[in-house]
């Protein structure tokens, strides 16, 4: 049986096109054709750019006529979150009061740099308004939903962009992580995240949120995918002088060299307590398969989540004041009151918070001398309904939106690359571990994810194969 | 006197169910109707305390509540004689995404003409420690009102609130970084490069 179009790697459809199998133009329809029968149900993309889509197909299927080279992602499809510079849309962030803007003259670099590559936009997906959320239910917007199950979350900030691979409407889309905005939409729709080292790739033409801790990320069904579309993006950028600094080598070319040799231990302590069964039997398999060490504990991850929660908190509500200002009303009430508290917050805080950032950069560089790799649980819970408020951990009741990122964002706090593994078992919904690295580890955390994948421990089937 | 007189006790369940389906819909008129017309009515609410039924009434009319969410847990009634009751319910809530564990103390007393009335009440949460920073929100609103002004940032009166209670729960997240010592030589982790 062959399989259909929709359930092809990037990689996959790269090679089919380069030699002629199809042509991008039948990919990108595709994919256009599966996005009008499914985007209703699921709403992950809040944009559909098919003109753009067909546009960048035709020039890949002429190059490939003309006996040109037409990039090492020749076809492959894939969607942005609505914070990435599309030239001529308007890049809304989710919210109600960006669409006012002007359409964006030029695309985000690493926009740009897939589209060099043959990569073929279909449009944006929904969030999170201004990334400040962990479910994407968006006010203006609506829900996105989890292509596991209709009536949960896709998770977010980056939900319309986890939904849109889990559902087969792209075979690779763009995110942000500023707390957990890629591995929480990777956790709770089931498949592979990669939130590389802060400031390895460019922001420029991205719409910020928290700018000491966004980064950009990418979601796919393939850890190759991963691995491919990170060697095209990363690199030097003018337009953003913050990116560069860090380097990390190729990672997609060593991928299948294996994990032996690659020290793996589990994260104890505050990592460890209050899972549920399915997710400590999902790092269990996790660590089992790297043959894990005994388990490591960070000092005070605690108060790192604290630090990223007051530094996202006082970055965010400044940078959003003239808007909180004027047009508070305008803002997801889920949202709103949060900016405008963290607009107020005592400067001793926010300055603390950065303080404690640097000491504990230090504090993680030391544990990472005896490992190359912690494995961690992604979130908390698995995929919550859309209407629930509440979740039961280690014996208490919780609020849900705000204990979403309890492990995502101790990590977020000092920048480190996080590889979000997806672990499916039958009749449950999904989860992921968190595989993280040392800065710039990218290429170490792919091999390990290869491991796992080709040793059927983690995957990311579609979730509504319709 | 005769205690719990299944009469009694039906009529004055009845009533209570009234009110408690009034306050789902945030019917305001039905509400304030449930209360002693009388200056020594008396409310005493989780962040209020009214006197009067008219101090009632215009708490009602000002408020903006949605009690979707809440859930009887448990009610008692007790009657004594055949004209006094009180009823005490615990409830579960969600504000602001925090779960609540509420307390609602009632008598109600059958009034020549009237038939049953509030003539005082009082509501409670429960406080622990993962939902404290919901009650430090009146420290916080002085705090935010002040820095809102400095900074020139007008807070509709709607919003005060879950302004308050944000930051209140920043508040919380603070203390235990607040608390910790760091070397001086940990520096703000932003650097200018010139």
């Amino acid at each position: 049986m062959t399989a259909e179009i929709f359930e092809l790697s990037a990689l996959r459809i790269a090679e089919e096109v380069r030699a002629r199998r199809f042509t991008a133009t039948a990919v990108a329809e595709a994919f256009l054709g599966r996005i009008e029968a499914l985007n209703p149900k699921v709403n992950a993309y809040t944009l559909v750019t098919a003109d753009r889509a067909l546009a960048e197909a035709g020039r890949v299927d002429a190059a490939i006529a003309a006996g040109e080279d037409p990039g090492p992602l020749a076809g492959a499809p894939y969607g942005v979150k609505n914070l990435f510079d599309m030239a001529g849309e308007v890049t809304v962030a989710g919210s109600k009061i960006n669409r006012g803007d002007p359409p964006a003259s030029e695309d985000a670099t690493i926009v740009a740099r897939l589209a060099k590559a043959g990569a073929v936009c279909l449009g944006a997906t929904n969030m999170g308004e201004y990334a400040y959320d962990f479910v994407t239910i968006n006010a203006h917007d609506g829900a996105t939903r989890n292509p596991h199950d209709l009536s949960r979350s896709a998770g977010g900030s980056s939900g319309g962009s986890g939904a849109a691979v889990a559902a087969g409407l792209a075979s690779f889309t763009l995110g942000t992580d500023t707390n957990g905005s890629v591995r929480v939409p990777s956790s709770f729709c089931g498949v592979w995240g990669l939130k590389p080292t802060y400031s390895l790739l460019s922001r420029a033409g991205v719409y910020p949120f928290v700018a000491s801790l966004d980064t950009v990320g990418t979601l796919a069904r393939s850890v190759a995918d991963l691995a491919r579309s990170l060697d095209v993006m990363a690199g030097p950028d003018p337009r953003d002088p913050d990116c560069g600094r860090v380097q990390a080598p190729p990672s997609e070319s060593g991928i299948d060299l294996g994990a032996k040799g690659i020290r793996v231990a589990t994260l104890g302590g505050y990592f460890a307590r209050g899972l549920t069964p399915q997710l400590a039997e999902a790092i269990a398999s996790v660590a089992d398969a790297l043959d894990a060490g005994p388990a490591l504990e960070l000092p005070r991850p605690d108060i790192a989540r604290g630090a990223a929660f007051t530094i996202t908190a006082a970055e965010a509500g400044e940078f959003h004041r003239r808007r909180l200002s004027t047009r508070a009303a305008d803002f997801d009430p889920a949202s709103r009151d949060r900016f405008i508290a963290g607009l107020l917050a005592p400067s001793a805080w926010y300055l603390k918070a950065q303080r404690f950032r640097d000491w504990w950069k230090g504090e993680v560089a030391r544990v990472f001398q005896d490992v190359d790799v912690l494995i961690a649980p992604a979130t908390p819970m698995l995929a919550p309904g859309l209407d629930e408020q509440t979740f039961e951990f280690d014996g208490a009741t919780l609020p849900l939106r705000a204990n979403v990122g309890l492990f995502t964002q101790p990590i977020t706090l000092v920048g480190l690359p996080v590889l979000a593994a997806p672990v499916h078992r039958p009749g449950q919904m999904p989860t992921a571990v968190q595989l993280i690295g040392r800065p710039n580890s990218e290429a170490i955390l792919l091999r390990v994810a290869r491991e796992l994948e080709q040793k059927g421990v983690c995957s990311a089937p579609l979730g509504l194969v319709a | 006197m005769q205690i719990n007189d299944p009469a009694v006790v039906a009529a004055v369940e009845a009533v209570s169910d009234a009110y408690e389906r009034a306050l789902l819909d945030n019917d305001v008129e039905a509400l304030t109707g449930f209360f002693w017309d009388s200056p020594h009515a008396l409310r005493f609410g989780v962040a209020e305390e009214l006197y009067g039924v008219e101090a009632i009434a215009e708490f009602r009319k000002a408020r903006k509540a949605a009690f979707l969410d809440r859930k009887t847990l448990r009610r008692d009634v007790v009657t004594l004689g055949t004209d006094l009751a009180m009823v005490t319910i615990e409830f579960e809530i969600v504000a602001f995404g925090n779960p609540r564990h509420g307390r609602q103390s009632q008598v109600w007393v059958q009034l020549p003409g009237d038939g049953w009335r509030v003539v005082s009440a009082h509501v409670s949460h429960r406080v622990t420690p993962q939902n404290a920073a919901a009650f430090n929100a009146d420290d916080a609103g002085p705090f935010a009102a002040a820095a809102a002004a400095l900074l020139d940032v007008p807070i509709e009166p709607a919003h005060r609130q879950g302004v308050a209670f944000n930051l209140g729960v920043m508040a919380r997240i603070a203390g235990p970084l607040m608390a910790i010592d760091l070397p001086d030589s940990a520096e703000p982790a932003p650097r200018f490069i010139p």
